[in-house]
């Protein structure tokens, strides 16, 4: 990987790249909340506008999905969903690192979720029937099976959450990574400028096609894929808290 | 058809006597070669069946929005959430492939 991959721009040898990234994107965040929240108007312009039209989406979705009171955990989505959007779209800047593609920074957002949908279903439910809910409706000979098969797909929960964020961050990370190398000084652009017969006749094509493709296609997906894996972040996140809220009103 | 998959068969049957062969030779070095094989062969059939599952997911999912209209945006988010769910399996064996290549052992 060190071979092909550019250091990032900004490198302090004490800390750790995707520390250093995430300050980053939280700098970005808490100033564009800043300059949004400045002065609040009741008709919005400019960046506030902006702000309201992004917390709106969240606000939809939310309502969708948890429906009556699910406006509470506002801040909670809201904020993990900003945070790993920023991350993701890091990545695309050449130079930046997307502090999602470390699977610290993702497990961290996963744990923070892990807990909160858990923290939620206790204080709605109490501890002993939230606990009971894991054997779900089934025999009571089952019972003990279910609790065990739950247990574990709650343990997963985390760990898939995670995965998937920090899997799909890092895969398009090293794509780029490797085209940018293979059409680089070091691959077709660097036959091409030898200035060879062979170099002349594929390198510099091999070159243009690849500079289209990375430009005209890997790039699009990219951006597609940070905004797509920062929505099913959010929405597994309320899923998950929607299924410990519902269990305490139906019974 | 046949015969190419006879031929692979009998490829993947080779390859752990070659392993034992030349274990003596560099273990350690074998080892790594494994590892690379392992890593591509793993991810090329994770991949290969994702594509299957998700293109199966998509489709079904673009005619329930062709019978459907009205439906067509509880649908796209089902079928994203579908499609998520369907990826992380790969992603799973992309971590391992990744752990395979650049974790040194």
């Amino acid at each position: 990987m060190e071979l092909i991959e550019h250091p990032p721009i900004l490198h302090i040898a004490a800390i750790p790249d995707h520390i250093l990234y995430t300050w980053i994107a939280m700098a970005i965040l808490v100033v564009v909340s800043f300059v949004a929240s400045r002065r609040v108007q009741l008709v919005p312009t400019g960046s506030q506008n902006f702000m309201e039209i992004v917390l709106e989406q969240f606000v939809k979705e939310l309502d969708e999905t948890i429906g009556h009171g699910g406006r509470r955990y506002l801040p909670l989505i809201a904020t993990l969903g900003l945070f790993i959007l920023v991350s993701n779209l890091m990545g695309l800047v050449p130079g930046l690192v997307a502090p999602t593609a470390n699977l610290n920074t993702t497990a961290a957002c996963a744990l923070i979720v892990f807990v909160t949908y858990h923290v939620i279903g206790v204080r709605k439910q109490g501890f002993i029937p939230y606990l009971k809910h894991f054997a779900g409706p089934v025999p009571t000979v089952l019972k003990p099976l279910m609790f065990v098969i739950e247990i574990i797909s709650h343990c997963a929960r985390p760990l898939s959450l995670s995965l998937r964020l920090f899997g799909n961050m890092m895969a398009g990370h090293i794509l780029l990574a490797i085209f940018f190398f293979m059409m680089g000084f070091d691959g077709m652009l660097g036959w091409a400028l030898r200035g060879t017969m062979g170099g002349l006749v594929i390198g510099a094509p091999a070159a243009l096609i690849m500079v289209v493709f990375v430009v005209g296609f890997l790039f699009p997906l990219k951006i597609l894929v940070a905004f797509i894996q920062t929505f099913i972040f959010c929405k597994l996140a309320m899923l998950y808290i929607a299924a410990a809220v519902e269990e305490a009103e139906h019974h | 058809m046949q015969r190419i998959v006879t031929m692979s068969m009998m490829a993947l049957l080779a390859v752990p006597g070659m392993a034992w062969a030349a274990d003596a030779a560099g273990g350690a070095d074998m080892a790594k070669a494994f590892a690379v094989l392992a890593a591509g062969l793993g991810f090329g059939l994770a991949a290969g069946l994702c594509g299957l599952g998700q293109g199966r997911a998509a489709g079904q999912a673009v005619d329930a929005m062709a019978r459907q209209p009205g439906a067509i945006a509880r649908i796209q988010t089902a079928m994203l959430l579908g499609l998520a769910f369907i990826e992380s399996l790969v992603l799973f064996v992309f971590v391992i492939a990744v752990i395979l290549l650049f974790v040194k052992s």
